[in-house]
């Protein structure tokens, strides 16, 4: 589903020239759940930022889906995330002035959705994640795990072949978390990709393979027995 | 997707109150004021604009010609209509009309004096001033015919149908009612409450048949398809083939924009009232400009709160575009908030405006081109503001922004700079223009006009007064609170009187020169308070003085005659001597200079014009009572009526104080405005350096020194807008001012208090947002970051 060979990203400000990533060679399989470890600083973001489409590298080529698309304009770029990728992020990044309803909503608006259909959508996977009763609630008004459950309905609801999830867990206790991480593999079950980076060995625990970077290389890889 | 757009943009303005009315208001304050004036805009340039023949109709206009000059007037001679009309085929009818007249009306024991026209028996055939009684066609081709308003036939005749009825004009005529004149049309420039032969004035005014004597107006229309140019060219020499002596060309301007185009110079059209509708228009689009730079500041500033959205929107696969239309969509849902307020604070004030400018504007929410404007208005308004934020939140990368990390780029920092430049640059413009329009207009209303503007009455001299001007002169000055009665035949404001018919030893022929003139009776000069420089003043004992004149300054000047008293000229053919020169005082208003004049002793019986009175000082009460009781007893048949020179003078510059005071009102409203704006951005600074101002805090920086910091940036922004608004301020201002013959210099000091005042106004506004930040407890701004 995705591979990527000798991918760079140089970071260059007016004086400075960073490194991010370093040639990164990564090949995930459909289906496959890949946990990416390393220190701060490392390129994990950086990694998954590009991997989401969110960002180009500086060099190297991007397999997706078999296209090409290390070179693609934001437009494009934005195009082919559309429905394709979802994303978790530590921070939850849900929009405080929509209810949890209208942020799991907002995926399908922008894929053209029909009403009746989205409605049905929306339902069963707020159903699914548990948080059809916060269904009118804002953000603001729901426990981190809530939200975060929220911010999963809302990378799930459009059927995504591949999530991309940033320290999930990074911002809940450890019983959110886990609840979170078993919620993620149940969709990786399902036949959903996912990649994530996380600082918790437990975490990666739940993945089928890890991926250890450092100074934007990748040192290490193993699997899950 | 709409309604996700409608519900986070309602929600974003619920959330952040403050920001929100304040860009609201912003936005719904600049509204107003276009839509007020273009509401005016549009009354004016639909002035006499629902006359069916309207674009046959011409207004026959006469350049003179004079030694270096040429001068353009709407008098022509008084038998030029019944004349053009035969001799120029092109011309289909033709009427003279006369100025403004104020007979006296007599039905029974009721007697008024009423305002209207004298005009000729097709006047009705070519203007759509409708009859609700009588026959158009033939109501004023009787000599004897007059149609009146309805206001005065329900006032002469209550209760009874008015048509057929007599009234007596000025104790003398008995004219016969022909017609009830429908309401005259709002935006008629023309307002009457009756129309008179001009013939039966004609009468009795010889001099009206003279084809070098010029005062009443001619109107003519043209027949359809008629070629403007060719009856121009037709007509420019007409005058000359009736007066061989005559230099003057006739030609034609247009009636609907005689009311716009009124000002001549050189014989070429120099504007008028459009002059004004043309800076009310640029006016009305600056302080849009400025609400909408508001909008774009407050709105990108508030940009920080919304990134994470933008972000987010970005990641699940919005694209630009489609973002770019969520923000200017909620940028034209702010616009209509702002128009509803807009609406409401017009409907609000349309009363004072129309009081200060003589209107009566009202929204007009039956028509659809109101409404068309409207939805114009509130589309361009909201893309205009929406659009740089839109564009610059749109281009917010989701990566930065969902990492918390919003740094604004300098370019985007310089754009918003500029913008509040721009703003300050153009409140600054309309406040200085504020000052200086004042300064004028205080100036030509205080100015020594050489002459006592204070305790002078004046009043008109008709009816028995013609006849007893004397005895009722001496009954007057016995009374109390009376210092001097004069006569005069001009109003003593505005001599409109002027003739080339004057000569003395030595004129060089060939020079065209105009001369004002006015024919008084005794005691004018010392009623007046004109200063006497050489001579005297005309008077009983000198028994010859009828043929002798008195001259100012500039007259003597034309003439060559440093010494002028004693010295022999000829007016009208009448050979005199000049016994006496006065210093120059203004005998028309500021905007013109002073031109020569000759007064002349007014022949005995043959009184008529008005009386002038001077009372004595803070004794006007007693005086006005004397004047009344005196006024009754020789003149029982007429209303008393009577005007204060000062209140007259003031009157004269009645457009300037409607600019005057609207300047006021638009230079505060954009500074206010600006304001807002400059709050916003300075909320938004401080938000922006809330990690940097911490840090200072902590490494000791006090208060004071933060609010410094915070301040200066915007002062400097002021500064740059400073400069920027001089020279083209001075520029406009000085080009305003030629306008006058007389006229205040552009001192430094103006350009200062404007400068300082928006500093200090700027410096306020700025210094509210810095302390809050400077007062901000660091440890949590550091955490915050």
């Amino acid at each position: 589903m995705i591979k990527t060979t000798n991918l760079q990203k140089i970071f260059t400000t007016e004086e400075v020239e960073t490194t991010a990533l370093n040639g990164i060679d990564l090949e995930v399989k459909d289906g496959e759940f890949v946990a990416i470890m390393g220190p701060s600083g490392c390129g994990k973001s950086t990694l998954l930022n590009i991997l989401g489409l969110l960002d180009n590298p500086s060099d190297g080529s991007y397999d997706f889906h078999g296209t090409e698309v290390a070179k693609l304009s934001e437009r494009q770029r934005a195009q082919l995330r559309k429905g394709n990728i979802g994303f978790v992020f530590q921070s939850f990044n849900l929009i405080d002035e929509l209810t949890v309803y209208e942020n799991v909503e907002l995926p399908l608006l922008y894929l053209k959705v029909p009403a009746n259909e989205r409605k049905e959508m929306v339902e069963t996977v707020l159903t699914r994640m548990n948080i059809m009763h916060r269904r009118n609630h804002f953000p603001q008004q729901l426990s981190g795990g809530q939200q975060q459950r929220t911010a999963i309905a809302r990378a799930v609801v459009a059927k995504p072949k591949l999530i991309l999830a940033d320290e999930p867990t990074g911002n809940l206790d450890s019983a959110n978390g886990e609840e979170v991480m078993k919620l993620l593999s149940q969709l990786n079950d399902e036949g959903t990709s996912i990649i994530m980076v996380t600082h918790s060995p437990y975490d990666a625990g739940f993945a089928h393979r890890i991926v250890n970077l450092f100074d934007g290389k990748v040192v290490t890889e193993k699997m899950r027995v | 997707m709409f309604s996700n757009y409608f519900k986070i943009a309602l929600r974003n303005l619920q959330k952040n109150k403050a920001f929100s009315a304040i860009n609201i208001l912003g936005l719904a304050l600049g509204m107003a004021c276009s839509l007020i004036i273009m509401l005016w805009v549009q009354d004016e340039v639909a002035m006499d604009s629902f006359h069916e023949n309207g674009p046959r109709l011409y207004r026959v206009m006469e350049n003179q010609f004079y030694s270096g000059k040429i001068e353009t007037y709407a008098s022509t001679p008084g038998i030029l209509a019944e004349n053009i009309v035969k001799d120029i085929p092109e011309i289909e009818k033709a009427s003279q009309m006369l100025w403004e007249e104020e007979p006296l009306f007599t039905v029974g024991n009721n007697f008024d004096k009423e305002k209207g026209r004298y005009v000729q028996g097709d006047f009705l055939n070519m203007f759509s001033f409708k009859l609700d009684k009588g026959d158009a066609r033939t109501a004023l081709k009787r000599p004897d015919g007059v149609v009146i308003s309805k206001k005065l036939a329900d006032k002469y005749f209550p209760n009874q149908d008015a048509l057929g009825k007599t009234i007596r004009i000025d104790s003398k005529d008995d004219m016969m009612v022909t017609g009830i004149l429908a309401e005259i049309p709002k935006n008629s420039s023309l307002k009457f409450d009756f129309l008179m032969s001009y013939d039966r004035w004609h009468k009795t005014n010889g001099w009206a048949k003279e084809w070098g004597n010029n005062g009443p107006r001619c109107y003519v229309m043209l027949v359809k398809g008629a070629s403007l140019e060719k009856v121009n060219a037709k007509i420019k020499k007409y005058i000359k083939t009736k007066n061989k002596d005559s230099n003057v060309e006739l030609f034609l301007q247009s009636y609907q924009e005689s009311y716009l185009y009124s000002n001549w110079d050189s014989g070429r059209q120099n504007g008028g009232r459009i002059d004004y509708v043309r800076i009310f228009a640029i006016v009305a689009i600056i302080i849009l400009a400025i609400a909408c730079i508001n909008f774009m500041n407050l709105a990108t500033a508030r940009s920080v709160k919304r990134a994470k959205e933008v972000g987010v929107r970005k990641v699940i696969g919005a694209m630009k575009s489609v973002l770019i239309g969520q923000f200017i969509g909620e940028a034209i849902l702010i616009t209509f908030m702002s128009l509803v307020i807009a609406l409401l604070i017009v409907f609000l004030l349309l009363p004072t405006f129309n009081m200060l400018t003589e209107k009566e504007l009202s929204l007009n929410f039956t028509e659809g081109s109101f409404w068309l404007f409207l939805v114009v208005l509130t589309l361009l308004t909201g893309f205009v503001a929406g659009s740089y934020p839109a564009l610059f939140m749109s281009s917010l990368n989701p990566v930065v922004v969902l990492k918390g990390a919003l740094k604004f780029k300098p370019s985007a920092t310089y754009f918003r700079k500029g913008l509040v430049v721009f703003q300050f640059a153009l409140s600054i413009i309309l406040i200085v223009g504020m000052i200086i329009v004042h300064r004028q207009i205080n100036f030509l209303q205080t100015k020594n006009i050489g002459f006592d503007r204070e305790n002078l009455l004046y009043m008109p001299l008709e009816g028995d007064l013609q006849k007893n001007f004397a005895s009722f002169k001496q009954a007057l000055q016995n009374q109390p609170g009376i210092k001097l009665v004069t006569s005069s035949q001009a109003n003593p404001l505005e001599v409109g009187s002027s003739t080339q018919g004057v000569s003395w030893p030595g004129k060089d022929t060939t020079q065209l020169l105009l001369f004002a003139n006015n024919s008084i009776s005794y005691d004018y000069i010392q009623t007046m308070g004109i200063q006497l420089i050489e001579g005297r003043d005309f008077g009983p004992q000198f028994g010859t003085d009828t043929t002798n004149y008195i001259i100012n300054e500039a007259t003597a000047r034309k003439m060559g005659y440093k010494d002028p008293v004693g010295k022999e000229m000829t007016m009208w053919g009448r050979k005199g001597t000049i016994v006496g020169l006065m210093k120059d005082f203004h005998h028309n208003t500021l905007h013109v200079p002073i031109e020569p004049l000759i007064l002349r002793l007014q022949p005995k019986d043959d009184y008529w014009g008005v009386v002038v009175i001077r009372t004595e000082a803070g004794k006007i009460p007693t005086a006005i009572a004397s004047t009344e009781k005196i006024f009754k007893q020789f003149n029982p048949h007429f209303p008393f009526k009577y005007f204060f020179a000062d209140q007259e003078l003031a009157k004269q510059y009645k457009s300037e104080n409607v600019v005057s005071n609207l300047s006021n009102y638009f230079a505060f409203l954009a500074i206010f405005i600006s304001c807002l704006g400059l709050f916003g951005l300075a909320a938004f600074t401080a938000e922006q350096r809330t990690k940097e101002i911490g840090v200072r805090k902590v490494l000791g920086a006090s208060v004071g020194n933060l609010v410094q910091m915070l301040s200066l940036d915007f002062l400097k922004l002021v500064l740059i807008a400073t400069l920027i608004a001089f020279p083209i301020a001075w520029y406009f201002l000085k080009d305003w001012l030629q306008k006058y013959a007389y006229r205040i210099d552009l001192e430094w000091w103006y350009f200062l208090i404007a400068a300082v005042s928006a500093l200090v106004i700027a410096l306020v506004t700025v210094s509210f947002q810095a302390i809050k930040a400077a007062l901000m407890n660091p440890v949590k701004s550091l955490k915050s970051e």
